[in-house]
């Protein structure tokens, strides 16, 4: 549904993306993760035509990213919410389905529905007046208002309160069970880890890592062993009676294993840790630009 | 203060006092080129040249005796009105004037039918010109027959200083027009700026942030306030200390300034008040434009119009009333500007 | 361009300000207005007496000339024992039995300078009353305004008027009543003198300009081919009421702006725009809906106006005219708003955006119109016209489209520019006002020949620049053929070579000079062919004035034989030579620029004067 091939971006001599190419199949749910400035926001702004790529080519749902018709099938969410501020959700739902070619009726049912959804209440207040969690609900439901089979959202939960937080993140599950393609940026880990399929890594305007979580976690993530010995070694730490060694390869947890019997002790247990997306994307982030 | 003096810093970044003090050099330059042009196109000694006219009709004589005292025309004869407009016609002559006499039942009359060019640079020079020599005529028919008039026309000898009737026109322009246009533009921007200004804020949502810090409101208004209040005389003086370069003498200039202070402390209270009000931008410049044209036109219903005022003080004609003028205008301005503190005061900020 | 999604867009932005402008405004406002309309005609028509009381005379009760100042309002009598009030410099005026004696100052010259003519106002007042009014008013005078035979109607290019320093009325070698000027008897209608102050015989003979205003305050009836009376009734033709009544069609496309450019830059604050942007409309759909209620707002006030006016003036229905000629002048308003709003960062900007915009067009449709019935230089402003129809004269089709078509253009050109900065990179940038102004010019530009096209673009702005020059410079006499000529170097050099500037600010090309030397060509050469437009001038007939000759057409004169071919291309030369040297300069930085401008406006400068000199 989504595809990208070495799109590049410069504002005047400042490359703010350089060579980013991915594809999203449908259905799929797509994250985009990095520290602030890494080009996230540029890249989903080509993807919804917003910008006009440098270098590159992008396709949404079969459309290049230039043409109008693209856009009927885009649902797109900006980081910050500006709305205006002087109409209503309901005036400001109807007007954009309107923009969209959403009949009226159908425009109606669906903005009933989404608001239903989203629990919006004070459909008749002004949007100036809300709060800025109803704000993003609003905004949210404008990004469906025309049914679209696309969503790209930028940082759809940033700034909200945590259970606000919570109630657009599993919403925003829901709509991907519907089968919505679905692509965002996040720097909250702990929503991509829950919602995606597959990530990205940026920084400094490059792709430097992709795939699904476990790839990630295997290549840039550390495992880690716990051995546990019943006689204390070197840099062993004791433990409900028992010594445990945190070593990072499986030579060294050979090396342990002798240092025990050595010192006529045994073995008695190997845990296996697996680093979290976060400490993945901090080697990554940290390392900047490890070798593909 | 320290807003104040942010808001100055922020104004002299943007460069936007360099473009406002181009503006007004700019509408003054305009309106200095409208007087001067129009006054040397009425003026038929600065544009220079003579015309030339062709003469015809029974009463002739009279005419060239007027032509021959004159510098700026000259003539030539024409056995008829025909022969004179074929003449004015293929441009030989600038106009054609046949002079008559007309039988009335009080006497005799000099009718002069006068032909000018319907579309040309000089048709205004060519009017003025013949007016003057036919006012001369008027004068001299007049001479003969005071016999019969029981009003004896007032005279004054031409001017023993040589200068003519538009330099009387520039004298008055430059202190009646000229000069109020300098000093009530500035107040007029100044108040602009502050409904730009906060509304801004509020619409920005940035007031919020000011207000974090341990001031109140109404400090953050005066800040607001008083930067561009002072602005405003400081670019007055400016103006008058160009004026003065170029020999035109103002006087009373502390009462000048304190004028455009007070009204400049008007304007920036009606800015605040619309813009603390309304909020937005769009609404509050509309109305403060239309408010501050209406103060500025219903003045004309005072004994003494603002731009009278100032023009008097200037030209070192003041009256009592003058006086009285920018007392009431400089307690009007306290009363305004208390009023506004008074009403953010008891303003809740949380509404904004 | 979806005319549906246009018209959707125009709606919401009706609606959505009408939702913010709420009751208590509205009711402001209309009251504001009703205020405006009651005391504009005592402001507008000079009814406010800003000279009162200027000059100080000291005059006996029971001198003749105490009737005189107190006819005359100008005038405030001061008390004073003796002349010494005069070095003392209380009184600007001593009036004792030596007769009138003014201060040693320029006052006092201004002074005496309006008492005489007070004197001879007041001379006619007393003498209207006179029972024998053939002894008091001894001359009758009739004024006609007649056509001439035209000077110099064979148009073709070149066929500049080749002596325009003289008076065209003086020109003993014009023989030819030629083919376009036949119509020489066609005005004497002058014989029904409807609306003409008919006096001399009559009862009040001088309503003289009190107000010290310059003449014209009594001229105006408002069509008027004959003037009639005693000599001082004689005025020159000065629209003076008309200029009133086209000022208010002026005044609320100012306070239109205000709302426009507000409703633009907003969409501009905190990103607004954005959502508009990623629908399926195009930004042509979201400009021009956005802009087609203020359009149509503008001009049904507009149209409300003239045919008010039409009918007040004329007596009956009309001013289609005017309505059609208005057009332009708005959609200049609002595109030079427009783009201006995409180039201020804050409303604070904005503001002295549209203040600027007000008073440099206010003046480009006023100047002009003053000229009204002086000669086709007004036709500069479109305001002309409406003038024209106003006071009920024929408007020729060519005059129109000169009028018209400049201003027109220069609009479009603003729309133009200010959409190619409405798209996301653009709109929410916070670069300062020169930084957008190279990046609209150089948004469009990615090959040579683009630079040529651009300076073509800016064509007509150079145009209705060099018009508004002719227009304010005229009157200053022997010195306005070398001040046109230096505002004409100016304007063309920077019209020519800024965009190459943006285009290396915005590293679109090499900075080598062989490049700079194709662009300057390339500009040059656009410049060329664009001026050609400059040819409309000769519709009218402006190229019979010296300084719009000096100033339109680079001073191409009457020659003949191979001379010809070198006249046509020398000019072409030059654009190309001078927009080489500042384009050298250009590739390297704003002060190599500036310098390199400089050189090339010198040169250019040098070039005209020399061929004007030589030539015209």
């Amino acid at each position: 549904m989504i595809e990208a091939w070495e799109l590049r971006k410069e504002y005047g001599g400042f490359v703010a993306v350089e060579g980013s190419s991915f594809s999203v199949d449908r259905g799929e749910v797509f994250g985009i993760i990095g520290p602030n400035g890494a080009g996230k926001t540029t890249t989903l702004k080509m993807l919804a035509g917003l910008l006009e790529p440098t270098a590159g080519e992008a396709e949404v749902a079969g459309y290049d990213v230039s043409e109008t018709e693209m856009r009927h099938q885009l649902g797109f969410l900006p980081e910050e919410s500006p709305l205006y501020e002087e109409m209503t959700p309901k005036t400001y739902l109807d007007f954009f389905a309107d923009l969209y070619d959403v009949d009226s009726a159908v425009a109606r049912e669906r903005r009933e529905e989404t608001l239903d959804d989203l629990d919006l209440e004070h459909r008749n207040r002004q949007l100036g007046d809300m709060s800025k969690g109803m704000k993003r609900k609003v905004a949210i439901a404008r990004s469906l208002i025309n049914d679209p089979e696309v969503l790209i959202y930028d940082e759809p939960a940033s700034g909200l309160d945590p259970l606000t937080t919570n109630y657009i993140i599993e919403f925003t599950e829901r709509l991907a069970e519907e089968g919505k393609t679905i692509i965002f940026s996040a720097h909250n880990l702990f929503h991509v880890e829950s919602i995606c399929d597959r990530v990205a890594i940026m920084n400094e305007g490059e792709i430097v890592a992709r795939g699904d979580l476990d790839r990630l976690q295997d290549e840039y993530g550390e495992t880690t062993y716990h051995v546990y010995t019943t006689v204390e070694i070197p840099e062993s730490v004791r433990e409900n009676g028992r010594y445990r060694t945190v070593v990072e390869s499986m030579e060294a947890v050979d090396e342990r294993r002798e240092q025990a019997q050595a010192a006529g002790g045994e073995v008695v247990d190997i845990r296996t840790e697996q680093s979290s997306l976060e400490e993945v994307f901090l080697n990554v982030a940290q390392s900047g630009r490890p070798g593909q | 203060m320290t807003i104040a003096g942010r808001e100055i810093s922020a104004l002299s970044r943007e460069k936007t006092i360099v473009l406002a003090l181009i503006i007004q050099l700019f509408i003054a330059a305009f309106s200095s080129f409208l007087v001067v042009g129009l006054t040397s196109l009425y003026d038929p000694g600065s544009a220079g040249g003579e015309i030339e006219v062709g003469v015809s009709g029974d009463q002739q004589d009279k005419l060239l005796d007027a032509i021959a005292q004159s510098d700026s025309v000259s003539a030539t004869v024409y056995e008829s009105r025909a022969a004179a407009l074929e003449a004015f016609e293929n441009r030989a002559v600038n106009a054609a004037l046949t002079a008559r006499s007309k039988q009335t039942e009080q006497g005799n009359r000099i009718a002069v039918d006068a032909a000018v060019p319907a579309e040309s640079l000089e048709t205004t020079l060519i009017v003025v010109t013949l007016r003057d020599l036919l006012s001369d005529l008027e004068d001299s028919e007049r001479s003969v027959r005071t016999e019969y008039l029981e009003f004896s026309p007032v005279e004054i000898a031409d001017d023993p200083a040589g200068t003519g009737s538009d330099f009387t026109q520039y004298f008055s322009f430059t202190y009646t027009i000229l000069l109020p246009l300098l000093l009530f533009l500035p107040p007029f921007i100044s108040g602009s700026v502050v409904v730009d200004s906060v509304t801004e804020e509020i619409e920005r949502g940035t007031l919020e942030l000011l207000r974090v810090a341990p001031i109140s409101l109404t400090d953050i208004v005066d800040g607001k306030a008083f930067a561009m209040i002072l602005l405003a005389p400081l670019q007055a003086l400016l103006w008058i200390a160009l004026l003065q370069f170029n020999d035109i003498p103002i006087s009373y200039i502390p009462l000048l300034a304190l004028l455009v202070l007070a009204t400049a402390t008007i304007t920036t209270a009606i800015g605040l008040l619309l813009g603390l009000l309304t909020g937005t931008r769009q609404k509050a410049q509309l109305l403060y434009s239309m408010i501050v044209l209406l103060l500025f036109g219903g003045a004309a219903a005072l004994p003494e119009h603002p731009a009278t005022t100032a023009a008097l003080l200037a030209v070192d004609s003041p009256t009592v009333t003058t006086f009285a003028h920018v007392a009431g205008y400089t307690l009007v301005a306290i009363a305004g500007y208390a009023v506004i503190r008074w009403y953010v005061g008891r303003l809740d900020p949380e509404s904004l | 361009m979806n005319p549906r999604k246009l018209l959707r867009i125009a709606r919401w932005e009706v609606t959505k300000n009408a939702g913010g402008l709420d009751r208590r405004t509205i009711a402001v406002v209309v009251v504001a207005v009703a205020g405006l309309a009651l005391v504009a005609p005592v402001v507008g028509v000079g009814g406010v007496g800003v000279d009162d009381g200027i000059y100080r005379v000291a005059v006996d009760d029971d001198s003749q000339y105490d009737d005189v100042v107190a006819n005359d309002s100008t005038f405030t009598v001061r008390e004073a024992s003796s002349r010494d009030a005069l070095e003392r410099g209380t009184v600007d005026l001593w009036i004792g039995e030596r007769g009138v004696e003014p201060a040693d100052s320029r006052k006092g010259a201004a002074a005496y300078e309006e008492l005489r003519e007070s004197a001879s106002t007041y001379n006619n007042q007393q003498l209207a009353k006179e029972g024998n009014q053939t002894a008091a008013f001894p001359v009758s005078v009739t004024v006609q305004f007649r056509e001439q035979a035209s000077l110099n109607t064979s148009l073709g290019a070149g066929s500049g008027n080749s002596d325009g320093d003289d008076s065209p009325a003086t020109d003993p070698d014009d023989d030819s009543p030629s083919t376009g000027g036949d119509d020489s008897e066609t005005d004497q209608s002058g014989t029904e003198d409807d609306a003409t102050g008919s006096v001399g015989d009559d009862d009040s003979t001088a309503d003289g300009n009190t107000g010290g205003a310059p003449p014209g305050g009594v001229t105006g009836p408002l069509s008027e081919d004959e003037l009639s009376g005693s000599p001082a009734d004689i005025n020159p033709p000065f629209p003076f009421q008309s200029l009133v009544l086209a000022f208010i069609f002026v005044i609320p496309l100012n306070f239109l702006i205000q709302a426009y450019g507000s409703t633009m830059l907003s969409e501009r604050l905190k990103r607004r725009g954005e959502l508009l942007l990623v629908s399926p409309v195009t930004r042509l759909d979201i400009i021009g809906g956005k802009t087609l209620p203020y359009f149509a707002g503008a001009m049904v006030t507009e149209g409300a106006i003239a045919v008010g006016l039409v009918y007040v003036a004329r007596g009956e229905l009309g001013g289609l005219i005017s309505m059609l000629a208005i057009m332009p002048l708005v959609l200049l308003f609002l595109g030079a708003t427009f783009l201006g709003s995409m180039f201020a960062r804050s409303f604070k900007e904005l503001t002295f955006v549209t203040v600027t915009i007000t008073v440099v067009l206010t003046s480009y449709a006023f100047v002009p119109a003053i000229f009204t019935d002086i000669d086709s230089l007004a036709l500069i402003s479109p305001l002309t016209l409406v003038v024209r129809d106003l006071q009920g004269e024929a408007i020729g089709f060519q005059g129109f489209i000169f009028s018209t078509l400049p201003p027109l253009l220069s609009a479009l050109v603003f729309f133009g520019l200010g959409s190619g900065l409405y798209r996301e990179e653009d709109m929410f940038d916070q670069r300062s006002i020169s930084g957008k102004v190279l990046d609209a010019l150089a948004g469009p530009i990615s090959r040579p020949y683009h630079v040529g096209v651009m300076t073509m673009i800016l064509i007509p702005f150079v145009f209705v620049i060099q018009l508004l020059a002719i227009a304010l410079l005229f009157a200053t006499g022997d010195l306005s053929v070398p001040l046109i000529l230096v505002v004409v170097a100016v304007v063309e050099e920077i019209a020519k070579s800024l965009h190459i500037y943006a285009s290396y600010d915005h590293n679109r090309f090499d900075a080598t000079a062989r490049v700079a030397i194709v662009l300057g060509i390339a500009s040059g050469v656009g410049f060329f062919l664009g001026e050609k437009i400059a040819l409309l001038a000769q519709l009218v007939g402006l190229q019979n004035l010296a300084v719009a000759e000096a100033g339109l057409s680079g001073g191409v004169a009457d020659v003949s034989g191979p001379v010809v071919i070198l006249f046509l291309l020398a000019p072409l030369v030059l654009h190309i030579v001078t927009a080489a040297i500042s384009a050298l300069g250009a590739r390297k930085n704003r002060r190599a620029y500036l310098l390199a401008l400089a050189v090339a406006i010198a040169v250019h400068f040098v070039y005209n004067f020399t061929v004007v000199r030589s030539f015209v």
